[in-house]
């Protein structure tokens, strides 16, 4: 590992001057579970890193304000996941956050650096998209909510601009009736990255959206409106082309963990199979 | 008096330590004034060194030397556990992905890492060698100089040996069925969890070095020769590695650190990377193409096998790997009539050597999948077909050779039942079995020293290294039996060349059967030498005095060896000393140079089940049976043997190493390199032993530790198989290649004459 310097900042305001002190150079630090990982193996470059667990502003844990739970930037995984409430609102971004990694590494993770890794098959991304996630960004002139589909901008890529970080993600409780599914594909069953991963949610009106990870440079998004992919009495012929229409707009790629043909035909058979978790959960109330 | 050891389930030695982290390994230990190093390979496979530039790093604050091939005598050295043709760092051009180039020597670890980027390497990519294929065609390059390999028609080629076993006239054999078939065995790495590593010190002439090493004595040899040293000279200590699966018999780096601790005249410290670890061994990979004639009714008519086994650039020990698999080619069965052709092919890739199941695996997989394409074919039973042709005890499996030395079919019929054979199955899932034997050790030499202390302990002295398999635990169960002592009176001293007696090597299953028997016969020794001293304190003569279950027989009156030691050796104390051997010699004109040991058989069978959507296979079963002679310490045997299954899952199910078209690692490392987990293993997974006291080991035992990796994989295809219908002869079987063949309908695609 090269060397760099390590600064524990007790506030926002000195974390921002740190930021601007230091620009490209400097690396935030919350759980480190990527970061660390990135030094030593000289993946990523740092002169300083920037531990973000001494601000003073940022509460612990998950708090619901307004309608939203905020979820906090240095708030590992398995608190977040520890919350009844939030696992009642929010089943399938629970389940896709319980992927992440081993217990270990979700004592240490948090749910901010997981979608500012900018990974194109980071597992939390999908449900958050589907679930209406907004980013949080703050930067020494305030801060800025940014979808978290539009965050992610390509591998490794962010909308951060220099000096701005990540302050929480917000998530909207649903005001409406909605079943979200959730799936990945993976070489093993112990922990591993995404061949492909996607989520999808239907509500009252017979909305369908889809989410897929892993297939393209950034999260891919589908919307159905035709009510036949909520409609699990439509003709299976029908439905299957529907949800292909909507593979359509996803580019997998051929690379060690799967083939593009595999991919392609995965997100079908997985698509498939969240829908008809998703309206279950429609069914029962549960969002 | 104890009660007996031998056959129950003694508390590991080392088993706290272990479990609790408290275990001191090699990058554990720490010594005055060590400095670190660091490899420096470039990225890519076989390439030209144009230049290295190290004056980057040797400006580095805190680097002490940055060395490179010309900083090392000339002609640069070589060694090998068999040919000397391992350079001690690349000259002239690389060989493999990962060779190190240059090596930098620094006061921390990071700045040796930091240095080590900054050594600048010109090189130019050169056509190199990945593939059987490319091995095998006279157009391709000469991984090595015809200068290095031994005079003879191969030298000009990169065929390292090629040997022919078999019997009968197969001209003149005739089948109803013949079935030939191509099967691919991938390369594999050890991923032992203790990294590979060492450290030494060079003083007064010689070297002390620590390395986690399965054969220590054999280390001492080749350092004493590359340095022209006495044996005296170099001491070995190899404290207990964690894990090394075959990947640690054979020395890799121990001769760079000590050219780098005489250079730097300080102590030295190497420990690879997992990704490091990659590149410094792997298992020997291979495509084999097989041709089987059966009867009408399911009898083996012959076997025309050809091995092609991939080797990497230098030899190591993977010759023998394939002769020693390829000569059981022919598995443990009946085989009228058989010829089996077995290259050893060098590449450009990383160095190949011993792995459990030391081949077997590969062949196993070839030749079990064509019992099974042939049982399809005459529409018989998986479990028929193989009890039909099994070898009984007494059978000739390699006619000549020793015969089975097992009751096998009772290892078949118990994993059979075990499986649940022949009951209804639920859809898309499907059962599968197969068997394997490999080859006991054919030679071999094991010394022990054993003290009996005057208190009535005991200190064993052995030269094998326990690596996880229990060797220390099961030699104190033998002396705590014999000699009537107190397991936790026992010490077990292994690892050290200046202290314990040599051993040949810890390897091929074969530690509780030659180092088992040397210090059976160090205990018979010592009974000799109690008996004696009690015939003469109870002025009697020796044939009265009997020594059973560790106690003294005189006439009738029986006393402890403690207390006839006391009485004999009196106020100056003392101790007996006990010393035992195991020679199995050479046999002139074997093919191997010895005849089997022991044959080490199993039978595995498994359940699965498959998502027919997704290709991925759940295993609901497995189950393997071992025909163990007699299991010392049953819970040991288990261990060994889920340990050895889970392993093969790993090259059942998802591990293989990927080149790239340079011939690089694409998968390097933990990430995209999957093995096993916890939540990967088998819903069920039952091991059992089938003990007829018929082995060669102290009380009838055989060598146990690989039995249950050598016929996994043809077991589980065989199952995914009856679940899909599919038929893969491609290893591993991930859920893509299962998908793919069943989208494609790839069926039994068998050539059937």
């Amino acid at each position: 590992m090269k060397p760099f310097s390590y600064q524990r900042p007790g506030s926002l305001a000195q974390t921002f001057d740190l930021l601007s002190e230091y620009g490209s150079s400097a690396r935030i630090l919350a759980g480190g579970t990527d970061l660390i990982v990135g030094l030593r193996q000289q993946t990523v470059d740092a002169s300083v890193l920037v531990d973000i667990k001494g601000i003073g502003e940022f509460l612990p844990g998950v708090a619901l304000v307004d309608g939203h739970f905020v979820i906090g930037a240095t708030t590992d995984i398995s608190r977040i996941c520890e919350y009844e409430k939030f696992r009642a609102t929010f089943p399938a971004l629970v389940e896709a956050m319980e992927t992440v990694g081993s217990v270990q590494i979700r004592n240490r993770a948090t749910l901010v650096g997981n979608v500012c890794n900018a990974s194109p098959a980071a597992d939390t991304v999908p449900p958050l998209a589907i679930y209406g996630a907004m980013v949080n960004v703050g930067g020494r002139d305030g801060t800025r909510l940014v979808p978290v589909q539009e965050f992610i901008q390509g591998p490794r890529q962010t909308a951060l601009r220099p000096g701005e970080f990540v302050l929480s993600i917000q998530l909207p409780v649903p005001n409406a009736p909605l079943g979200v599914g959730f799936a990945r594909l993976t070489r093993r069953r112990g922990v591993d990255l995404a061949t492909v991963n996607l989520s999808c949610s239907i509500d009252s009106v017979g909305t369908v959206r889809f989410a897929f990870g892993a297939v393209g440079p950034r999260l891919v998004l589908g919307v159905d409106r035709s009510g036949v992919l909520a409609d699990s009495g439509a003709p299976a012929g029908d439905r299957d082309a529907a949800l292909a229409n909507l593979i359509a707009g996803t580019s997998p790629r051929t690379d060690i963990r799967g083939t593009r043909d595999y991919r392609s035909a995965m997100l079908l058979v997985l698509g498939r199979r969240i829908l008809a978790e998703a309206a279950s959960r429609l069914g029962s109330g549960q969002p | 008096m104890t009660a007996s050891q031998i056959g129950s389930s003694t508390r590991r030695f080392g088993g706290y330590e272990r479990v609790t982290g408290s275990q001191e390994f090699v990058a554990d230990l720490r010594l005055d004034g060590m400095l670190f190093v660091k490899l420096v390979s470039i990225d890519c496979a076989r390439a030209r060194i144009v230049s290295v530039d190290t004056s980057a790093a040797r400006g580095l604050a805190g680097v002490v030397a940055v060395v490179t091939s010309d900083d090392l005598p000339q002609p640069v050295p070589r060694f090998g556990p068999v040919y000397k043709d391992r350079p001690i760092l690349a000259v002239g051009e690389t060989k493999y992905h990962g060779e190190p180039v240059a090596a930098v020597v620094a006061e921390s670890k990071d700045v040796a890492e930091v240095a080590a980027s900054l050594v600048a390497i010109q090189f130019e990519e050169l056509p190199a060698v990945f593939t059987v294929a490319s091995a095998l065609d006279p157009l391709s390059p000469l991984v090595q100089e015809p200068g290095l390999r031994s005079a003879g028609t191969l030298a000009n080629t990169n065929v390292l040996s090629e040997q022919v076993f078999g019997w009968g006239d197969l001209a003149a054999t005739e089948a109803d069925l013949v079935i030939e078939n191509d099967y691919c065995f991938p390369m594999v790495t050890h991923f032992a969890i203790e990294p590979h590593g060492c450290m030494v010190v060079s003083s007064s002439g010689g070297f002390e070095v620590w390395s986690p090493v399965q054969h220590p004595y054999l280390l001492q040899a080749i350092l004493a020769d590359l340095f022209d040293l006495p044996l005296t000279r170099v001491r070995v200590v190899a404290p207990d590695p964690g894990g090394a699966f075959g990947g640690k018999q054979n020395p890799k780096f121990e001769p760079l650190l000590c050219f780098l601790a005489r250079m730097t005249k300080r102590p030295v410290r190497l420990i690879l990377t997992l990704e490091e670890s990659f590149q410094a061994t792997r298992r020997t990979s291979a495509e084999i193409h097989i041709r089987s004639g059966f009867s009408r009714d399911g009898l083996l008519c012959f076997q025309d096998i050809e091995s092609n086994f991939l080797l990497g650039a230098y030899a190591d020990i993977a010759g023998r790997v394939v002769s020693k698999s390829n000569y059981l080619g022919c598995g443990p069965y009946c085989t009228p009539v058989a010829r089996i052709r077995a290259r050893a092919l060098l590449s450009h890739t990383t160095p190949s050597c011993a792995f459990r199941g030391f081949g077997t695996p590969q062949v196993a997989w070839a030749l079990e999948s064509q019992m099974d394409a042939a049982a399809r074919h005459l529409g018989i039973d998986g479990l028929q077909i193989r009890l039909m042709n099994l070898a009984a005890k007494g059978d000739d499996v390699v006619p000549g050779d020793v015969p089975a030395d097992g009751e096998w079919a009772q290892s078949v019929r118990k994993a059979a039942s075990a499986v649940g054979w022949g009951e209804p199955l639920a859809p898309n899932h499907g059962r599968g079995i197969a068997v394997g034997i490999k080859s006991g050790a054919t030679t071999g030499l094991s010394y022990s020293t054993i003290r009996l202390l005057f208190d009535g302990s005991v200190t064993i002295y052995a030269g094998t290294s326990d690596m996880g398999q229990g060797a220390r635990t099961i030699f104190a169960q033998i002396v705590s039996d014999e000699l009537g002592v107190p397991i936790d009176q026992i010490d077990v001293v292994m690892g050290d060349t200046s202290v314990v007696p040599f051993d040949l090597q810890t390897s091929a299953s074969r530690s509780t059967v030659f180092m088992g028997n040397a210090i059976l016969d160090a205990c018979r020794d010592i009974q000799l030498q109690v008996r004696e001293l009690a015939a003469e304190l109870h002025g009697t003569a020796l044939e009265n005095v009997r020594i059973e279950a560790g106690g003294v027989f005189i006439s009738d009156m029986k006393v402890s060896i403690p207390e006839v030691v006391q009485a004999s050796l009196g106020r100056l104390r003392g101790e007996l000393i006990g010393n035992g051997t195991m020679r199995r010699t050479d046999i002139a004109n074997h093919p191997l140079g010895g005849s089997p040991a022991f044959f080490e058989f199993n039978c595995t069978a498994f359940e699965v089940s498959v998502d027919v959507e997704t290709g991925e296979v759940s295993v609901i079963k497995h189950v393997s049976v071992g025909d163990t002679g007699k299991s010392l310490n049953p819970l040991q045997v288990e261990m060994q043997d889920e340990g050895a299954a889970i392993m093969g899952l790993g090259h059942t199910m998802m591990e293989h190493i990927i080149l790239d078209e340079s011939g690089r690692i694409a998968n390097h490392g933990a990430l995209d390199y999957r093995i096993p987990t916890s939540k990967d293993l088998p819903l069920s997974l039952s091991t059992y032993s089938i003990e007829n006291a018929d082995g060669p080991g102290p009380y009838g035992s055989k060598g146990v530790s690989e039995g249950a990796i050598l016929c996994t994989a043809p077991a589980f295809a065989s199952a995914v198989t009856e679940a899909t219908g599919v038929v893969i002869r491609d290893l591993p079987l991930t859920p893509e290649r299962v998908w793919r063949a069943m989208r494609d309908g790839a069926s039994d695609s068998s050539k059937v004459e």
